[in-house]
Formats: C-alpha cells, structure tokens, sequence
C-alpha cells in the first residue's frame, strides 16, 4: 500500500488538474440550413473552406473536434470553416459545441459557422448517408478539393488545409 | 475498424521482427536472459496506449469521461507520452539486464521506425510541405508537388539501423553505445524531417532535441566507461 499510495495521489492530483471546472459557455443553436441552402453557401464563398459533417453522438467526431479547434485558431482568417451538426438534437448539438470548442480565445465556437441540416440528414450534395463524421475541403466558389470519410487525424487536416491555401 | 492503420503498424512490426531475426542468427541476444520481442511488444502496446491517453488528455478529451475514445488511436497519439511510456516500460521489464537489452533492441527499433515511416504509402500520408524538386510527388487530384517526407524518414531510418546492425555484428561496439546512438539517430532524424511534415502546431521539437543531447551524452559515457572500466571488487 505505501509503494501504491504515491502513485494514487499522483492520479488524484492529474485528474483533478485536467478536470474542466469552468463555467458553462452559452451558445446558440446550430442555425438550420438545407442541402440547396448550403451549396449556395459553397458557391457563393470567396475563401476556401473545411466543411465538417458532425452529429454529438458520434465518437469520432468527438475525437477529431480538438483538431478542428487547432485548425480555427491558426487559420480562421485565411479559411471559412463551416461545421454541419446532422441527424442529431438541437440540446445535442449546443451540448457539444459548448463542451468542445469554447477553449480558444476568441471561442472557436464563434470563428466556426455552425449550421445544422434541417431533415436532419447529410445533404445529398455532401456526398449523403456516407455517415458521419465527414470533411469536406473546397476551393473559393466551391470547388471541391477532397473529402476525408471518418475520423481525421492531424496530419490528414493540416495537408488538406495546407492544399487549400496553396492552389 | 481503421484497416490501413493496421496494414502500416504491420509493416513495422514486420520491419522490426526481420531485423531481429537477422541480428539473432549473429548472437545479438546472447547476452538477454529476457525476449527482445516480448519485451518489445509489450512496450510498444502500453506506448500506444498511454500515448493516446495523453493525447485525449492534452486536446482536453478527458479519458475517464470518453472512454470509448481511446480505441480511436487515429484521432491521434502522443508522440512523447508514447515514446516515455513505452521507454519506460522497456526498462522496467527488462530491469536486470537494462543495457544488454537496450542494446540488443536498438537496431529493430530503427528498423520498426522505417517501416512504420515507409508504411505511409499505404495508408496514402506521405506527404508532406511543398516542393519542385524532381522527386517530389503530388496527391491525387492536385497539381501541388510535395516532399515525399515519410519516404526520406524511412530511408533514413533504414541505413542507420543496417548501420548500427553490421557494427553491432563486427565491430564490437562498447555496451550502452548502440542504444545511445540509436536513440541519438531517431531523435535526430524526427528533428531534420519535422520541418517539412505537415502539422497544425509543429512537432515537440524541444523533445527532439532532448533525444539527441541525452543520446550524445549517454554514448559519450559508456564510450568512456568501456575505456576505464571500474576495478573488480578483489575477494579476499
């Protein structure tokens, strides 16, 4: 016991020190859109942009929003990144978005576009049910660039972001 | 199920157990009691597990709230945290013989390294920042060349396990050495190609860097100790 005891407290005081026991963050609700909608958004974009396909119950979205939070914060300004909540709840997706990216100053919440697809459903011009999560990488005007299907780790992103900038 | 991830880990594994084997036909473990391989493996295991732990942790995914994330190891992994733990781990399996097995280890280690690196064809993430030079390659569907930067780490990786792998086999290297210059050779080969690998934030550099003074030195001194090896205890 006193050879555990050291150990215990140590994991004790990193789960306490990593715990997040800041105050709620309020944010708004996914503004819904339609499939027609979010093609004249792509059309009509005069910057490159990452669209991410997410839905809150989904653990590899969960899983990739961290790196979509790096992302925003080093590239808001030159990249619009449009984030589309799907098949999910308005209390799931606030919930998310709160938990997930307030951390960055200003919140990434506020540099992201959230939008959610109103039938709930991926947009048949987002590829449609391929499932979530997806990202999708568009040139100015909406040209599409590539699409990621599943969990996107970091050098995937900072490639594709890269690419984005480059063209 | 992430099947090229796989695909590319297998390849290491392969690239690690091939060089072990090579080297076991020359008696590289006749000085380990323990299983390079075993010891290995096991090291490598809780490497990846600790290093996605610390990943989550440090993106802010807390571990005991999202258990079900850890098994999203392509979401990322921690390249310290997994190199500390599985180090670490090593060591402490492999405690009453640490420098022989370290020794014994080092080769496959850069050979895993290559074949982890030159996997990335599989997994299509070789790539990295731009480039005109006549090898560089562009991605399907763009017309933007790039540095083949897992191909060069690869490469790298290789020549300095086969270097360290003959040396060890007929040059009779100083116990301690071969571990030391290996750690020195993958830190320092993570250090030169981290500039052009594509990255949010940029690598641990600091931690590269901490890899080659803690090789250099550590070879250094049982470079030295091998030149003025301490008396033996007279029995009376």
């Amino acid at each position: 016991m006193r050879r555990i005891a050291p150990l215990l407290l140590a994991v004790v005081a990193l789960v306490a020190a990593c715990s997040n026991t800041g105050p709620a963050v309020d944010v708004d609700a996914p503004t819904p859109i339609s499939g027609e909608e979010m093609e004249t958004l792509l059309a009509t974009s005069t910057q490159p942009l990452v669209v991410n396909v997410w839905a809150s119950w989904c653990i590899p979205c969960r899983s990739e929003a961290p790196l979509l939070n790096a992302a925003v914060e080093g590239f808001a300004d030159e990249i619009r990144f449009v984030m589309l909540n799907v098949q999910d709840s308005p209390s799931g997706a606030t919930g998310f978005i709160a938990e997930f990216y307030p951390d960055t100053s200003p919140p990434a919440s506020d540099l992201m576009e959230h939008y959610a697809n109103a039938s709930g459903d991926i947009p048949v011009q987002l590829g449609g049910n391929r499932g979530v999560p997806m990202t999708f990488f568009y040139g100015p005007g909406g040209e599409l660039v590539s699409i990621h299907f599943g969990v996107i780790d970091e050098r995937t992103l900072a490639l594709q972001i890269d690419e984005l900038l480059v063209r | 199920m992430e099947f090229t991830l796989l695909a590319n880990a297998a390849i290491a594994a392969f690239a690690g157990w091939a060089m072990l084997w090579w080297e076991g036909r020359r008696g590289n473990a006749d000085r380990c009691a323990g299983s390079l391989w075993d010891t290995a493996l096991i090291a490598v295991i809780v490497g990846i597990f600790v290093g996605r732990l610390v990943e989550m942790m440090i993106n802010g995914v807390m571990p005991w709230l999202h258990p079900g994330d850890i098994v999203l190891v392509r979401a990322g992994i921690s390249t310290m945290g997994a190199t500390l733990a599985a180090v670490g781990t090593f060591f402490w399996v492999s405690r009453r013989e640490p420098v022989a097995m370290a020794d014994g280890i080092s080769a496959a280690a850069l050979a895993t390294l290559s074949g982890w690196h030159g996997g990335c064809a599989v997994r299509g993430a070789c790539l990295g920042t731009v480039s005109d030079l006549p090898w560089a390659i562009a991605q399907e569907g763009s017309a933007v060349t790039r540095h083949p930067v897992e191909i060069y780490a690869a490469m790298l990786f290789a020549a300095a396990a086969v270097g360290l792998a003959l040396w060890k086999a007929y040059g009779r290297p100083p116990a301690g050495v071969p571990a030391s210059l290996a750690l020195l050779a993958a830190a320092g080969i993570r250090l030169i190609t981290e500039p052009i690998r594509p990255s949010l934030g940029g690598g641990p550099v600091w931690f590269y860097v901490l890899g080659i003074v803690v090789g250099a030195v550590s070879a250094v001194f049982f470079w030295l100790r091998s030149r003025n090896p301490s008396p033996e205890p007279q029995t009376p």
